[in-house]
């Protein structure tokens, strides 16, 4: 885990700048803050990106098989040791998750704009750039809210 | 003359602007525009003004040092008033408003939470829980069963991972909840299955952050739980 600036809890004058903390942030920068409508927003070709929804989770063929193959392929020997605490988590209420699902749908454009800030180039790396990414797939199937019966 | 505008403090904010660099190549030096009891962080608009890394750390880094020395209510980066006089009819106009934000936010700061799998680590997880995976899994290694054993096995890994990531995700929020005093969550996406900020007394913020610390310690095996702040109020301006 990364903790950026600390310095004792106040809010340390410019602690931790860079792409390295932006890059965590950005959905802060352009999808949260203060919004006055009255002021024009620069960069429309930008805004308009962030419009993509954030709801990614595919359920398809492909996204299963994709799945199992991941599944297949893991040392089972070497992994031995994770499970013990994720059984305690799935036993509690996922409620909670939901709240909030109403904001962010910038999310999806931000990633974009992660990923070219991610690549470490200078200035040219604008979110136009972007513009073609694809919209995501179909809805995810919420079926298995009840999942704490643990399907076995 | 078009000005780009930062930040909205009160009038009591030091607004040590000196040392502090705006947006564009050469930065263009800041200033502020006065309401009555409020400010507001401006500066004249590059001609290049952009959505790319420059400008972007620019705002976030103005508004950071801002931030440090006072309650302020960071704008969403990009916002441009036709002038200096549009800027004050803001103020003017929102002034009750914005005064009760930044006494809200007063004393407090935003961190950031953020979650990321480690499909290898869920993964093994729900092997280790589930009978059924761990029969479908053994059935389709080195090439093995049938196809639909493949997508069975495929479809409950899907499944079984998004219930554990939604659970890990409550978890967390669960855990930090005491420690704060409000909270923004977005939903999931396809980074980060927990995007969550809060809003924390500064004088509790280190003992936040320990908490979330052992979180990422705690769930280590699974997500990778990143922890982002001291941050400007973004969520909650």
């Amino acid at each position: 885990m990364t903790v950026t600036p600390q310095g004792g809890g106040g809010l340390a004058a410019g602690g931790g700048r860079g792409t390295g903390n932006l890059y965590d942030v950005l959905d802060l920068v352009l999808d949260r803050g203060l919004v006055i409508d009255v002021f024009a927003r620069v960069s429309l070709v930008g805004i308009e990106i962030l419009k993509v929804d954030a709801r990614v989770v595919v359920a398809s063929v492909d996204t299963y098989l994709r799945f199992a193959e991941a599944c297949n392929r893991l040392d089972l020997e070497s992994g031995r040791k994770a499970p013990a605490q994720l059984t305690d988590i799935v036993q509690d209420t996922t409620e909670g998750v939901a709240k909030g699902k109403g904001k962010g749908a910038l999310a999806g454009a931000v990633e974009a704009i992660t990923d070219s800030l991610h690549k470490g180039e200078d200035e040219e790396d604008t979110v136009s750039e972007r513009r073609g990414r694809s919209r995501q797939e179909e809805p995810e199937p919420r079926s298995h809210r009840s999942s704490r019966s643990r399907g076995d | 003359m078009p000005v780009y505008v930062y930040a909205i403090t009160s009038d009591s904010h030091p607004l040590r602007l000196e040392e502090l660099h705006g947006v564009g190549d050469p930065p263009v030096a800041l200033h502020t525009i006065g309401g009555d009891s409020l400010r507001a962080v401006v500066s004249e608009v590059p001609e290049d003004l952009a959505m790319s890394r420059r400008d972007l750390e620019a705002h976030h880094a103005v508004q950071q040092s801002l931030g440090a020395d006072g309650s302020i209510l960071p704008l969403s980066f990009g916002y441009v008033a036709a002038d200096e006089e549009a800027v004050r009819g803001v103020l003017r106009e929102r002034a009750e408003e914005f005064s009760k934000t930044l006494e809200t936010l007063s004393g407090r700061v935003e961190f950031n939470v953020k979650a990321v799998e480690n499909e290898d680590g869920l993964l093994r997880a729900v092997l280790s829980r589930s009978e059924q995976a761990r029969r479908l899994n053994e059935a389709t290694r080195a090439g093995g069963g049938s196809y639909e054993d493949r997508l069975a096995l495929g479809e409950l890994l899907a499944q079984e991972v998004q219930a554990t990531e939604e659970a890990l995700a409550a978890e967390i929020v669960e855990a930090l909840r005491p420690l704060v005093h409000s909270q923004q969550l977005s939903p999931p996406s396809q980074r980060y299955f927990l995007n969550a900020s809060f809003l924390v007394e500064e004088d509790r913020a280190e003992e936040f952050v320990r908490a979330a610390d052992e979180l990422a310690e705690r769930y280590g095996e699974t997500a990778e739980v990143r922890v982002r702040g001291p941050l400007p109020p973004y969520s909650f301006a």
